[in-house]
């Protein structure tokens, strides 16, 4: 690596300089873009935003730098304390690649690997239990039903949720799981949770779609268990939600 | 130490084909999840796009800290000589691998910035004892990373577990590799080479120093980003993979449910500053043992920062480091599920 070191020729120097500085330039427009357009809650937790407002900041901070350094370029052999070749460059700009590729997505229901979990992820935080029960998300109900005696604890709460529709080819034809994923830092750890819904609609919801669904909870079978299910009222269709997650 | 970074045998070819061959492996990987997801009727596309949001996810999330990292390292670099290190390190063994397990108190790191200081304070002639403790220690053993785990868990057996755990392990491994290891063993020349900054640096400006320290940033960032970027693009592949809730089943045994929130530390390659939050999602599930065991040996290896001991040490020392880790923070982890009578 350090053997052509210093025989290189000044303008492929000169040319990686600049990939250089335009990979730094990208990655701070990539990570500005995210903030701006509000794309960053698919990938992480808003509490944790500010750490991309700080490497956006950096980013633009060291591509500057390199744009001055490159200009100047006086004295050369002293910066380059390690050859930088195309092949890191390249690697280093996957993460630019795929996000131009791609269309930003949060997780969703093609992310499920292996079912989703009916119990709490997570600590219990005070402030869902003093919420309505029409302002429970998911995840605040899942808490409820672990802390509850009996699943017939519920019957007759009303209940409104929204979240993405998961099937199994073991539901009965009336039911699906109103699903979201939680989310504590990124989507590194993001988890599926989800609670049975049963209405005589259900099978008119693809699955995956995101829906909104207002009815009553009543202890009820399902997969075997007795269990608080959400007997539905209405489902509606809905938008995905700005953040697509839940934070426990 | 001039005599022994010249007398470093360099090896360029292989450094440079190392990335190659791992970005071919994940090629591959990503071939035979396409394959598979296309003979199992699944989707190709949004098999990628879920590939693709755990990875960016991953890299958005740590790609901060790594810049953090490569300043601290840019300014090292820049603004402290090695003469500054042989005044401050103690001569007595002991005492400088202890003081490597707390040295992050004054360099506030994460597992993806210590490499880079690390580097740049081995190049400044640290000693390898030291250095290995404040590889492994510092990205707990920092006032960012004991706040966050004290958001968490409070001032109870998780917190106090990972400290005493944490620095056990590092002075450990950083004396059995200081002790046993000679440094042009275990480091890679890369790590040794150009140290010849620091002659002409006395007379530089300040606003020169910083330039110089915001210019080694911007290198460092490209050297170790991209292990940073293979290790997230591979524990994203092996989420997307490998089934959680069957993961989850081993949750409970006051052995096994340590020894798999070790494997998943490794894995899931969240960064210290943050693992805490993603522990508290399965204090339900796990013992407590394998909840500070996954603090305490995350921060120290996973996927990403394996890949980033590549850049630094030698291959042998890159399976140490993995290794020793492991068994400490197993035997930890059971010994502290037994005192609790898990």
């Amino acid at each position: 690596m350090t053997a052509i070191h210093h025989h290189d020729a000044p303008p492929q120097k000169l040319r990686i300089a600049w990939a250089k500085t335009a990979i730094l330039l990208g990655m701070g427009a990539y990570f500005s873009w995210l903030i701006i357009s509000g794309n960053l809650s698919n990938y992480i937790n808003q509490r944790f935003a500010w750490l991309a407002v700080a490497g956006a900041a950096i980013f633009i901070l060291l591509a500057l730098v390199n744009v001055y350094s490159n200009l100047k370029r006086a004295d050369e052999d002293c910066h380059e304390h390690f050859q930088i070749g195309w092949d890191i460059l390249l690697i280093v700009a996957l993460p630019l690649i795929l996000a131009l590729l791609i269309p930003s997505r949060s997780l969703g229901i093609e992310a499920v690997n292996g079912g989703i979990s009916l119990s709490p992820v997570g600590v219990a935080s005070p402030s869902a239990f003093q919420r309505d029960p029409l302002d429970r998300n998911i995840l605040d109900w899942l808490r409820e039903f672990d802390r509850a005696a009996s699943p017939a604890a519920f019957d007759g709460t009303a209940a409104d949720v929204i979240g993405f529709v998961y099937r199994e080819p073991a539901f009965a034809e009336d039911s699906f799981m109103i699903s979201r994923f939680t989310m504590s830092c990124c989507v590194a750890d993001a988890f599926p949770i989800g609670m049975p819904v049963s209405a005589p609609a259900a099978p008119d919801f693809e699955a995956g779609a995101w829906v909104r669904v207002q009815g009553e909870l009543k202890a009820a079978d399902f997969g075997g268990n007795i269990m608080p299910v959400l007997f539905a009222d209405s489902i509606e269709a809905v938008e995905e939600p700005r953040q697509p997650y839940l934070y426990p | 130490m001039a005599a022994m970074r010249v007398a470093v045998e360099k090896s360029p070819g292989l450094s440079a084909f190392k990335p190659l061959a791992l970005a071919l492996l994940l090629v591959f990987f990503l071939a035979a999840t396409g394959y598979e997801a296309i003979s199992s009727g699944i989707d190709y596309t949004l098999v990628i796009g879920v590939f693709a949001t755990r990875f960016l996810g991953i890299f958005v999330e740590a790609a901060p800290f790594l810049l953090l990292g490569s300043i601290t390292a840019g300014l090292i670099e820049a603004f402290v000589k090695a003469d500054d290190i042989w005044r401050l390190v103690p001569r007595n063994r002991l005492a400088a691998t202890v003081m490597g397990a707390f040295l992050g108190l004054a360099f506030p790191v994460c597992e993806c910035g210590v490499v880079p200081v690390t580097r740049r304070l081995f190049n400044k002639g640290l000693p390898v004892s030291l250095g290995v403790a404040f590889l492994l220690g510092a990205p707990f053993m920092n006032p960012i990373v004991f706040a966050s785990t004290y958001i968490a868990f409070g001032f109870g057996p998780v917190f106090i577990g990972r400290i005493v755990i944490t620095i056990l392990v590092a002075v450990t491994v950083g004396l059995v590799i200081g002790t046993f290891a000679k440094p042009s063993a275990t480091l890679k020349p890369l790590a040794q080479e150009h140290d010849h900054s620091h002659e002409h640096q006395a007379s530089a400006s300040a606003r020169a120093k910083l330039l110089h320290a915001l210019q080694i940033a911007s290198d460092e960032f490209f050297e170790m980003g991209r292990f940073l970027i293979l290790g997230s693009a591979l524990a994203a592949l092996m989420q997307t993979l490998v089934p959680q809730e069957s993961l989850l089943a081993l949750g409970t045994g006051s052995v096994l449910s340590v020894l798999f929130m070790q494997v998943l530390a490794f894995i899931l390659s969240v960064c210290s500053t943050v693992d805490s939050f993603l522990a508290l999602a399965f204090v339900n599930t796990f013992t407590t043992g394998a909840i500070v065991s996954f603090l305490s040996f995350g921060p120290m290896v996973d996927i990403k920062s394996t890949l980033m001991f590549t850049g630094v040490f030698r291959p042998r020392i890159v399976l140490y480091l993995i290794l020793l880790p492991f068994m400490l923070n197993l035997l930890a982890g059971v010994l502290l599920n037994l005192a609790l009578g898990y």
